[in-house]
C-alpha cells in the first residue's frame, strides 16, 4: 500500500505521452529480448570469432589476420562467382510460376490438380528433392532417358559430373524447387485481384496480353518483389541440401556456394575464425539485397 | 450510336431456374431504358449479356441490327459503368479515362484531346495527374463516366453507378448522368434497383422480376397503368396499397366489400375493367395521394383508425388500419406489418393524429383493379 501512495504522484507527474512510450517500451520488452538473444548475440559471437583462430574448442586472438587472408583466398572469390551467376535463376524462379499462376487463376479444367502438384515440391523436404534431383541428371539417370526415348540413342549427359553443367543442374533443381511457393504467392495475389478490373478492360478493348500487363502485372508488383526477395534469400541461404546432397560443392569448387563454403571451411577445415568471417560476408549481403528491395516496396506504397 | 434488340434473350446458370428469361425488349437509338427490379430480378445479368460479359444461353442479342451473341466485348464498342467503378488502380485518371483510346491505337494528342474534353464535360480537369485512390466516391464515379463517353459508343450500359455514393451526391449525379446522356445521345441501358432513378432518369423504364420483364414503359405510364400487381407495388414511395376484398355486383351496382364495409365503386369501371363475377376475390390498389379524408357529407366511405403517423416535411404518412380485412395475394409478396393497413398521403397541414378514427374515401378515378390470383390488372385495353 505504501509503495502505491509514494508511486501514484510520481506517475501523475509523467506526460501522458511519456507514459505511453514507457508501456509501448515495456509491451516491446519481450521481442527485443528475443530479437538480440537470438540474432544480435550470435552475430556479435561471430564478429568476434572472425578475430581469432578457433579449432571448435580453443580459440586465440588473432587480429585482422584472418580478414587479411580470406580476401586474398581464391575459394572466396569462386563461391561468390557461383552465387553471382545462380541469380541468373531468379527471374526463372519468378517467372515460371507467374505463369503458372495466371494459367491456374484462369479456372482451366482440372485447376485443383495442377495446383495441387505444382504445391507438392514446396512439402517435401529439399534433402529428398536433392536426391531426385541427383537421379535425374545422373549418367543413367531420368534425362537420359528422356533424350534417349526421343531418339537420340547417342546422346548422353552427365550434368552434375563436368565443372562446366554442374552448376546449371543447380540451378534448374533450384528453380523447381522454389515454384509452388512463388505459385501459391502469386495466386494469393491474383486471388485479391478485382474480377470488374479485368472485364472493365476487356469492355475498354483490351486483349488477354494487354490485361496481363496492364492490369494484373501492376497488381501483382508487390507480390514479385516478396517473392523476389524470398528467392534470392532462398539462393543464397537455403541451398545447402541441394548441394551436400547432389554434388558435394563439387566437382572442384565449381557447385560450392558462400553457404557451402562456411560449412566446408569450418567442419571440413576445421577453421571456425574464417567460417565466422565468411558468414559475415553472406549476412551482409542478403541484408543488402533485403534492403535494396524493401526501399522499392517502401517507395511505391 | 444504335439501337439494342434483345428477342428471347434467355440465361441459365447451372441447373436452376433461369437468371433472365426470355427477354425481349427494344431499346431505340439515343433512348435512355432504365432495367429495374429487386435484387436477384435478372437485370445486372440481361446488362451483363449486353456486354458481352456473360454468354447468352439462347436468343438473339442485336447491336445496330447485327447479331452480336458470339461477339467478344471489345469488338461490340460498347462502355460500361460498373457499380464498383473498376478504375484502374494504378492508373492516373487521365490515363484511366484514355486506356480504351490507347487500345484502340488512337495517336497521344488524340487521346489528350479526347480526354480533356470529357474531363470538362465531368468537370475532372484538376483531378487528371491523381490515382483512382485519392478521390473521393463521387469523383470516382465521374472518371468512371469519363471513361465510357470519352470512346463515343454505340451504346453506354450502367450497372447501378449511383448505389456507392451518399444520398445528395447521388441526385447530384442522377441528373449529371441523365444530362450528359442527352447531351451525346448515346442509347443506355441502366440498371437500378431504386425506382425513384427509374423514374427520373428513364426515357422508358422495364420492370423485372424473376428473369421475367414484367412491364415497360414511360415512368408515368408505369405508375398510372401497372400491368399487374408486381409493378403496381413496386414503383412509389410509399408503395400502391394492395388490398384484397370480395366483389358484390348486381343489376346497376358493383360494390367491393372490405371485411364488413362496403364501396360501392363509380360504374365506369364495369366498362373500362374486366371485373370478376360477384363473390370472387379482387386485389384493388390505391395510391396513398389517392386515399383522401372524406367530409361529413361523403358516402361511400370506409372507417378507419389512425395507428402510425410519419411527418416527413412536406407530407404526412398516415397508416391507417381498417377493420377486418384480409389483405395480401400469393402474387405481392408484403411483410405482415405493412399489408394490415393502408397508408394515406396527406398535406403537411392535416391535423390528424394517432387513435383518431377517420372517414376516409378513395378517390374514384384512381383505383387499380387486379386479379386475385394471377395478379395481373384487370384493366381492358
Amino acid at each position: 500500500m505504501s509503495v502505491m501512495t509514494t508511486n501514484a504522484p510520481r506517475a501523475r507527474r509523467l506526460t501522458l505521452r511519456r507514459r505511453r512510450q514507457l508501456a509501448g517500451f515495456a509491451f516491446a520488452l519481450p521481442a527485443i529480448a528475443l530479437v538480440v538473444g537470438f540474432i544480435g548475440v550470435p552475430i556479435g559471437q561471430a564478429v568476434y570469432y572472425s578475430f581469432t583462430q578457433w579449432d571448435g574448442l580453443t580459440s586465440t586472438w588473432i587480429g585482422w589476420s584472418t580478414w587479411s587472408q580470406a580476401f586474398h583466398n581464391t575459394d572466396l572469390w569462386t563461391a561468390l562467382e557461383n552465387n553471382a551467376k545462380l541469380l541468373i535463376t531468379v527471374p526463372f524462379a519468378l517467372g515460371l510460376p507467374l505463369l503458372i499462376a495466371v494459367l491456374l487463376h484462369q479456372r482451366v479444367a482440372g485447376w485443383r490438380i495442377f495446383r495441387s502438384i505444382y504445391f507438392l515440391p514446396t512439402a517435401i523436404s529439399w534433402v529428398v528433392l536433392g536426391l531426385v534431383a541427383e537421379r535425374f541428371f545422373a549418367y543413367q539417370g531420368t534425362l537420359n532417358s528422356i533424350i534417349h526415348f526421343f531418339g537420340f540413342a547417342h546422346t548422353n549427359t552427365n550434368m552434375l559430373g563436368y565443372e562446366s553443367t554442374a552448376l546449371t543442374a543447380l540451378g534448374i533443381t533450384f528453380i523447381f524447387t522454389m515454384i509452388g511457393t512463388n505459385t501459391i504467392l502469386f495466386l494469393t495475389g491474383l486471388a485479391t485481384l478485382d474480377p470488374t478490373l479485368e472485364e472493365a478492360a476487356r469492355i475498354d478493348g483490351a486483349g488477354r496480353w494487354r490485361i496481363f500487363r496492364s492490369i494484373t502485372l501492376p497488381h501483382l508488383s508487390r507480390f514479385i518483389q516478396l517473392a523476389f526477395v524470398v528467392t534470392v534469400i532462398a539462393l543464397f541461404s537455403a541451398l545447402f541440401s541441394l548441394i551436400f546432397v547432389m554434388t558435394g560443392g563439387g566437382p572442384g569448387y565449381s557447385t560450392t556456394t558462400m553457404e557451402f563454403l562456411i560449412y566446408q571451411t569450418g567442419f571440413n577445415q576445421g577453421d571456425f575464425g574464417t567460417a565466422a568471417l565468411y558468414g559475415l560476408i553472406l549476412f551482409v549481403l542478403t541484408a543488402i539485397v533485403g534492403i535494396v528491395q524493401l526501399r522499392l516496396i517502401g517507395s511505391n506504397e | 450510336m444504335a439501337e439494342i434488340d434483345f428477342e428471347g434473350v434467355t440465361k441459365v446458370f447451372g441447373a436452376g431456374p433461369p437468371a433472365v428469361d426470355g427477354l425481349t425488349l427494344h431499346v431505340n437509338e439515343g433512348e435512355f431504358m432504365v432495367l429495374v427490379g429487386p435484387s436477384g430480378c435478372g437485370k445486372t445479368t440481361a446488362l451483363r449479356m449486353l456486354a458481352g460479359l456473360e454468354e447468352i444461353s439462347s436468343g438473339t442479342l442485336r447491336i445496330g441490327g447485327v447479331v452480336v451473341n458470339n461477339t467478344l466485348p471489345k469488338d461490340r464498342d460498347v462502355a460500361m459503368v460498373f457499380q464498383n467503378y473498376a478504375l484502374y488502380p494504378n492508373m492516373s485518371v487521365e490515363k484511366n479515362i484514355g486506356f480504351a483510346l490507347k487500345i484502340r491505337g488512337d495517336s497521344k494528342s488524340e487521346i489528350k484531346r479526347k480526354v480533356d474534353e470529357a474531363a470538362a464535360i465531368l468537370h475532372l480537369e484538376d483531378y487528371l495527374e491523381r490515382r483512382p485512390k485519392a478521390l473521393s466516391g463521387g469523383q470516382r464515379q465521374r472518371v468512371a463516366m469519363g471513361r465510357a463517353i470519352v470512346r463515343s459508343p454505340r451504346a453506354f450500359l450502367m450497372d447501378e453507378p449511383l448505389s456507392n455514393l451518399d444520398a445528395k451526391l447521388r441526385v447530384e449525379m442522377r441528373l449529371e448522368i441523365a444530362r450528359i446522356q442527352r447531351l451525346l445521345g448515346v442509347a443506355t441501358v441502366y440498371v437500378t434497383h431504386d425506382q425513384v432513378e427509374a423514374m427520373t432518369m428513364g426515357d422508358r423504364v422495364a420492370v423485372m422480376r424473376d428473369g421475367k420483364l414484367q412491364q415497360v414503359d414511360t415512368p408515368q405510364d408505369l405508375y398510372d397503368r401497372p400491368a399487374n400487381e408486381f409493378v403496381a407495388g413496386f414503383m412509389g414511395s410509399p408503395p400502391m396499397n394492395l388490398i384484397r376484398c370480395r366483389v358484390r355486383s348486381g343489376e346497376d351496382r358493383v360494390e367491393v366489400v372490405f371485411g364488413d364495409q362496403v364501396v360501392e365503386l363509380p360504374w365506369h369501371y364495369t366498362s373500362s375493367h374486366t371485373l370478376p363475377p360477384s363473390g370472387v376475390d379482387v386485389v384493388v390498389g390505391v395510391r396513398p395521394e389517392d386515399v383522401l379524408v372524406a367530409d361529413a357529407s361523403s358516402t361511400n366511405t370506409i372507417k378507419a383508425r389512425v395507428e402510425r403517423r410519419e411527418a416527413l416535411g412536406s407530407e404526412i404518412l398516415v397508416h391507417l388500419s381498417h377493420l377486418d380485412v384480409t389483405v395480401g395475394t400469393e402474387v405481392a409478396t408484403r411483410d405482415d406489418a405493412r399489408v394490415s393497413t393502408l397508408v394515406a398521403k396527406m398535406g403537411p397541414r392535416s391535423s390528424v393524429s394517432v387513435g383518431d378514427v377517420l372517414s376516409v374515401q378513395i378517390s374514384p378515378e384512381h383505383a387499380h383493379f387486379f386479379d386475385a390470383v394471377t395478379g395481373a390488372t384487370l384493366r381492358e385495353n
